[in-house]
């Protein structure tokens, strides 16, 4: 029998253990020990402060293989490994959650809903979205799959006095049990064919089974389900126009952006690790979830008028691109989803902090006619909008066209000319709806709101954001060269 | 053959308990379905040699979760509840897609030999008492991991109902 | 100082311009204030373009010093912009290889992948500036032009708000127009392609207070994503077929013989070139994708004239003429684009010969000029193109800036129905658009003519070219001349038809905008003296620097050209000269046609120049007149025998009526097309998107077992997918 916890167990668990630690101790000091509503505003500190060190800990682990030169370091007997692509994934969890924390002081405030318990489930969430980059183990997936789903429950019906929020929550929730049968059932299988749960031995087997084999094949079907469900891809997308919309506004950019990549870092470790060798199966029903994700996705967001909900299909459209990377599958795709999880997290989570910080006592600022004349209102907002909307189209020198342009390079690479074609023509449809946005921005004429005065977390999150939104689109190269890290072979 | 037949009548009783539970519109029935479908599986657990899994199964679902909930729903009044329509108009089409899937499902199940599987894969003999030590084994060693992340699971469920419960402030 | 390698700044000042504009231009236009609070109220006081009010405005130019101060700073920008220029081409004209490339620093890179062709290729696109003699003409026009009518701007938009905000965009347009023909790649190229496109949009809609502007803006932007889509989907073909998106290795790789000429049928380059061609006309206004154009005029008119007559929308000719050694090996789509452009040239510029609003008359003219350029490119004549594109800028420049002074005199009045006999009150702008209309209209010694002839005679003599296509260049050349005169007898000449309120206020502009009038007639008059023809051996060799400055681009077509050149060129000297002559007169007749329509008509018939409000039911009864001369003429035509003998004045008139009544038509028609084709596509495409969109908001009905629904349906289409299979 393998030795019980090691110390190489420990190093790989830290980051995890220290969110878990945070977060749990954000909910404890919320009960016990700053029970005034005013003191309750400095638990985001003691949340920053556990970013901090899970940060800290993510970066000792990539110093460590940096310097002993290893590609990985495998803990809890293959349970969990410790690459550059699980530190890649952690990394923009990391920033992800940063924001968030941000951004949501503000919207807490103006919604009267301060309380501590909102970032320490942040925390929480993010410990499961750990074990999703990590993890490689079946079991070990999963529960971190429920741990960051059931935390996101909570937290998008968190507005309980707002009915929207409520039943986003209800839907959500009832819908991914749903999705999560199926998942459970899709790694069952897994097991069942192959009588393991750890991915290594499982792929070991995998490669010997024949690609006819129909038990395979339903196993690969749940499971690409159950976790297509999670990224947001259509035809499992239902919930998530609802959800974002009803959602409070950071939990939609935390649920747009890192539970979309956690939930990618796993189909990523499964299908071009583990099942790689039955790639005929799985590659057509990802080819037929992609091109309906950017149908239904763009089409869909042309005729919305809730800014939020518009960014639902936007995301939705997203997930299609993503998923584009997985088809390739090449290391150019594989760069390709890392440049544009970690792009789109900083622009997706800019455009939602541009609504965010509109907000204002009974204005929701969620309509595309709130928007219109900001840049006569206020235009560093305008500006800053119109820089995230552009990355999100996919303009250069944005950032979002360097994510594009890796995802369209892979096609081209594998010689997938019929998808890139439909993939840029969707570039151009989802233009259309992006400039819906700025066209009220600069040439409606401005509405009777007040210009809007950001906060200091608004201030810092605009400064990263943008930042990188534009330093990513105009020199690249450092974070490619962070990306190409994280290749997994 | 005694084996197959016991399975037929658990699996019978857990699946139709699961169907009674969602299909009645009383809450009280509804708690008392899923008893018997939990009683299904707890029979299914100990057709598998699964002895402490059988108890734990009885003990804490049938005797603890499910008497506390049967005690809620006499004390709260849910018969406002119970009065509102649950379903919709389309139960029908669900239904159709469902067994269409489902259809889908057993016969690709079919056509991997799983279901024409012989049933007589006697289980291994239990060696001591039960295989409480097997299970522990596995638990506290190979799934340590998840288990522990498990106990996270729940408390974040717990937060999170508490929370839903609170009277907004 | 080494301005080779400094080209990299020379979009940069700009840019720098933008930012200091954009951040704090808010500080220094104290006026940027109140154009919120303003405007609305302003513009319901005038309809027109001139928005801002300077009616009351006028002889008070006393504006804060730091309003000077971006008036100062923004076409400062541009200044060294060109100076930088200028240096950079001077040195890259003493190097014995006409091509530097400065790259600051890898954008993208990929990893090594086999292309279409099987070669093992590895991707990158750098941060990289190509000065080259193409990119070097296309910077000096820029910046040159560009310099001038920011300057002009400065005096025009002395009375509008927000303008700060106006010149922020108009240096941000300059910086992606220089990063656009500067860029070493397609990628960057298309960065400035979006960004241009981006602020062009945003200067469209400058006075958005009238929905016009914001629709106009608007529909320019749908309008050029098509091409967009095209342009991408051509560069990824490129991509994948040459295994770069490099001009340079482009050219290298095409031209390395690897790939043969798709002379036999329409093959993956001819594809290839077609789905670049598409990026071109959404950018350059050519058929189908030319409609955003004339409604871009809704935008101020320094605007029309730097993005919608002189620069941007010639990028898409410069993307051609760069993807020269492509288009050479696709003949098949060669010969789309030159039939696209003979096309567009004549149908907008029979559009152009009935409309009234003088802005509107410029816009469709430069969609028929830049007809001329693709019709030229697609002939294999790339460096005319480049040079009707060259000369274009300052002729078209030249009349919109003075078509803004017009407007401006006229206190934003735009309908030419309501203008004339200005000759003598605004002097120096009808000095300076007269040249304007002659160089346009091709008369010699202009440069209107140089480049015009020139595209004539390559489409007729050239391989690529073809006889049927050169007559209907001449045609549009008659029309030109036409329609250029015919705006400037009403603008002019004849009997001042305003009402007393704008007679009183008419006054010249101030020196800002005259003295770049000037320089650009002065431009217009000297700039094709660089390339006059072959023909003309008497003059030496310097004044063919054009051609031969451009010959390291186009190496292989230029020795192709000149072969054809010779072929049909030497022993027909004289058909040359013939044809030389035709067009001239065809001009000059125009011209002359022009002014006994209009010229005499309106000076016989004073009543309606008095009675402005009159005048549409004069034009109706005028349209009644055609029909008559219509079934006069049909009268005579069938029972021409008959009538031969009394062929007098009258008939002539009514054959001249008859043309009128005839190219009115076509150009009814063509309107007819642009509203109910190319709207309609605009219209249906956002009318499929409703459909399309309604089974999804049918499902997205927030029932959550409709959800489940459709979740379990994706299950089932998976499990189905193989089960097929």
């Amino acid at each position: 029998m393998n030795q019980f916890y090691t110390p190489t167990d420990h190093f790989s668990l830290l980051p995890a253990l220290l969110l878990a630690l945070f977060g749990c101790a954000i909910l404890m000091l919320d009960f016990f020990v700053l029970p005034h509503p005013r003191q309750k505003r400095w638990l985001i500190f003691f949340a920053l402060l556990g970013e901090f060190f899970a940060g800290l800990a993510l970066y000792r682990q990539y110093r460590f293989l940096e310097d002993q030169s290893i590609p990985a370091l495998r803990a809890f007997s293959d349970g969990l490994i410790i690459d550059g692509f699980s530190i890649f994934f952690n990394a923009i969890f990391v920033a992800a959650a940063v924001l968030v924390a941000i951004i949501s002081y503000r919207y807490l405030e103006v919604e009267g809903e301060h309380h501590g318990e909102f970032y320490g489930l942040i925390l929480l969430a993010q410990c499961g979205m750990y074990f999703l980059a990590s993890g490689t183990e079946l079991v070990t997936i999963f529960i971190g799959i429920e741990l960051m789903a059931v935390t996101f429950y909570i937290l998008v019906g968190f507005l309980r006095s707002d009915r929207r929020s409520n039943e986003a929550a209800m839907k959500y929730l009832l819908l991914g049990a749903f999705s999560s049968g199926f998942l459970a059932y899709g790694f069952s299988l897994l097991y069942a064919i192959t009588g393991s749960t750890r991915l290594p031995k499982i792929a070991a087997e995998l490669a010997q089974r024949p690609a006819t084999d129909p038990l395979l094949l339903l196993a690969i079907v749940t499971t690409l389900v159950g976790l297509l469900f999670k990224v947001g891809a259509a035809p499992f997308h239902m919930w998530a126009p609802d959800a974002y919309e009803g959602a409070p506004t950071p939990v939609t950019a935390y649920l747009s952006v890192a539970s979309k990549a956690a939930s990618v870092a796993v189909l990523v470790r499964l299908f071009l690790g583990t099942l790689a060798p039955h790639r005929i199966n799985w590659e057509p029903m990802l080819a037929v979830a992609v091109v309906l994700s950017l149908t239904i996705g763009n089409f869909s967001a042309l005729s919305q008028t809730n800014l939020k909900r518009l960014l639902a299909f936007s995301s939705i459209s997203h997930a299609g691109y993503i998923l584009l990377g997985l088809i390739a599958g090449n290391r150019t795709g594989l760069t390709g989803i890392c440049i544009y999880l970690f792009v789109y997290t900083f622009m997706n989570t800019g455009a939602f902090l541009v609504l965010i910080s509109l907000r204002q006592k009974g204005m929701t600022g969620d309509d595309i006619d709130d928007l219109n004349g900001l840049i006569h209102r206020s235009p560093g907002h305008a500006l800053l909008m119109a820089l995230f909307l552009l990355s999100l189209g996919g303009i250069p020198p944005t950032a979002g066209f360097i994510a594009k342009y890796y995802i369209f390079l892979s096609l081209v690479e594998t010689g997938h000319y019929a998808l890139a074609i439909t993939a840029a023509l969707f570039v151009a449809v989802s233009i259309y709806y992006y400039f819906r946005i700025v066209r009220a921005m600069f040439l409606n004429e401005a509405g009777q709101l007040l210009p809007a005065l950001p906060g200091w977390g608004a201030r810092v999150g605009f400064a990263v954001t943008a930042l990188a939104t534009l330093a990513i689109g105009l020199y690249p190269e450092p974070i490619i060269r962070f990306a190409g890290t994280s290749l997994l072979r | 053959m005694l084996d197959t037949i016991f399975f037929y009548v658990f699996a019978l009783l857990t699946i139709g308990g699961a169907i009674a539970t969602i299909t009645r519109r009383s809450a009280m029935h509804s708690a008392l379905s899923l008893i018997v479908s939990l009683l299904g599986v707890a029979g299914l657990y100990l057709l598998q040699k699964a002895e402490f899994l059988f108890a734990v199964q009885i003990v804490l679902y049938i005797g603890g979760i499910m008497v506390l909930f049967l005690f809620v729903i006499m004390l709260v009044n849910l018969d406002q509840a119970a009065k509102e329509r649950q379903f919709n108009r389309q139960w029908l089409l669900g239904l159709v897609a469902s067994v269409l899937v489902g259809a889908q499902m057993v016969w690709m199940l079919n056509s991997a030999g799983v279901l024409s599987l012989p049933a007589a894969v006697p289980a291994p003999a239990a060696t001591g008492p039960g295989n409480i030590e097997a299970l522990a084994d596995l638990l506290f060693r190979e799934y340590l991991l998840p288990f522990e992340v498990a106990s996270l699971l729940l408390l974040v469920a717990i937060v999170g109902s508490v929370m839903m419960a609170k009277k907004t402030s | 100082m080494n301005f080779l390698d400094l080209i990299w700044l020379i979009p940069l000042f700009p840019l720098a311009g933008a930012a200091t504009m954009l951040l704090i231009g808010r500080k220094l236009d104290p006026q940027g204030h109140s154009d919120v609070a303003l405007a609305p109220a302003l513009a319901a006081e005038h309809g027109g373009d001139h928005g801002g009010g300077h009616a009351h405005a006028h002889g008070e130019h006393h504006h804060p010093a730091t309003r000077r101060l971006i008036a100062f700073i923004s076409p400062g920008a541009i200044l060294l912009s060109l100076l930088f220029s200028l240096g950079a081409v001077a040195q890259l004209a003493s190097l014995a290889k006409k091509s530097h490339e400065v790259i600051l620093y890898t954008w993208i890179t990929g990893l090594p992948f086999h292309t279409a062709t099987g070669a093992l290729s590895t991707f990158t696109a750098d941060w990289g500036f190509l000065l080259d003699p193409l990119s070097s003409v296309m910077i000096l026009v820029v910046t040159f032009v560009g310099f001038l009518i920011h300057v002009y701007a400065t005096g025009y938009m002395a009375h509008d708000g927000g303008y700060y905000r106006f010149f922020g965009y108009l240096n941000l347009f300059v910086f992606f127009m220089l990063t656009l023909v500067l860029a070493n790649n397609y990628a960057l190229l298309f960065a400035g392609w979006e960004g241009v496109g981006l602020c062009s949009y945003l200067l469209i809609g400058f006075y958005f207070h009238k929905k016009s502007a914001g629709d106009a803006g608007n529909k320019a932007f749908i309008v050029n994503r098509i091409g967009d889509a095209g342009f991408l989907l051509g560069m990824f073909l490129l991509l994948s077929l040459t295994g770069s998106i490099q001009f340079t290795r482009v050219n290298e790789v095409l031209n390395s013989g690897v790939f043969h000429a798709e002379t036999a049928g329409f093959g993956i380059l001819s594809l290839t070139a077609l789905f670049l061609f598409i990026g071109a006309t959404g950018k350059s206004a050519q058929v189908p994708l030319y409609v955003w154009l004339p409604d871009a005029m809704e935008g101020p008119t320094p605007v029309s004239a730097l993005i919608h007559a002189a620069t941007m929308v010639t990028a898409g000719v410069y993307m051609v003429a760069r993807s020269n050694a492509l288009y050479s090996l696709t003949p098949e789509t060669s010969a789309i684009v030159m039939g696209v452009g003979a096309f567009t040239a004549i149908l907008s510029a029979s559009i152009a010969l009935v409309q009234n609003d003088i802005k509107r008359v410029l816009a469709y003219s430069t969609v028929s000029q830049l007809g001329y350029m693709f019709m030229a490119a697609g002939a294999g004549a790339y460096w005319v193109a480049v040079f009707h594109l060259y000369t274009h800028a300052f002729f078209k420049a030249l009349l919109f800036l003075g078509s803004g002074s017009v407007i401006h005199a006229m206190s934003g009045e735009q309908d030419m129905r309501h203008m004339g006999a200005l000759k003598d009150k605004i002097p120096t702008t009808f000095k300076t658009m007269f040249v304007g209309s002659v160089a346009i209209a091709g008369i010699p010694g202009l440069a209107g003519f140089f480049s015009k002839d020139e595209i004539l005679w390559q489409v007729f003599s050239a391989p690529g070219g073809s006889k049927a296509v050169y007559i209907v260049g001449l045609i549009t050349a008659a029309m030109t001349a036409f329609y250029m005169w015919r705006l400037m007898f009403m603008t002019f000449y004849g009997e001042p038809r305003m009402d007393e309120a704008t007679a009183k206020h008419i006054h010249e502009s101030p020196a800002s905008m005259t003295v770049p009038l000037t320089i650009l007639a002065a431009g217009s008059i000297l700039a094709g003296w660089i390339g006059v023809p072959k023909l003309w051996s008497f003059l030496p060799e310097s004044f063919r620097t054009f051609e031969h400055w451009l010959e390291p681009v186009f190496m292989r077509h230029a020795a192709e050209a000149a072969h054809g050149a010779h072929d049909a060129g030497h022993g027909d000297a004289a058909l040359e000269w013939g044809l030389m002559g035709l067009s001239v007169a065809i001009a000059i007749g125009a011209i002359l046609f022009a002014r006994s329509l209009y010229g005499k008509a309106w000076k016989v018939d004073p009543i309606e120049a008095l009675t402005g409000p009159m005048h549409k039911t004069l034009l109706n009864k005028w349209y009644v007149d055609e029909i008559y001369n219509y079934l006069f003429v049909d009268g005579l035509v069938k029972g021409g025998g008959t009538l031969l003998g009394r062929f007098d004045r009258r008939v002539v008139d009514g054959g001249v009526n008859g043309a009128g009544w005839l190219t009115r038509f076509t150009s009814t028609l063509s309107m007819w097309w642009d509203r109910w084709i190319i709207d309609g596509a605009v219209r249906l495409a956002a009318l499929l998107a409703q459909i399309f969109s309604f089974p999804v908001r049918l499902i997205q009905t927030g029932q959550v077992q409709a959800y489940a629904l459709v979740f379990l349906l994706g299950v089932g289409l998976f499990l189905g997918w193989r089960w097929m299979a």
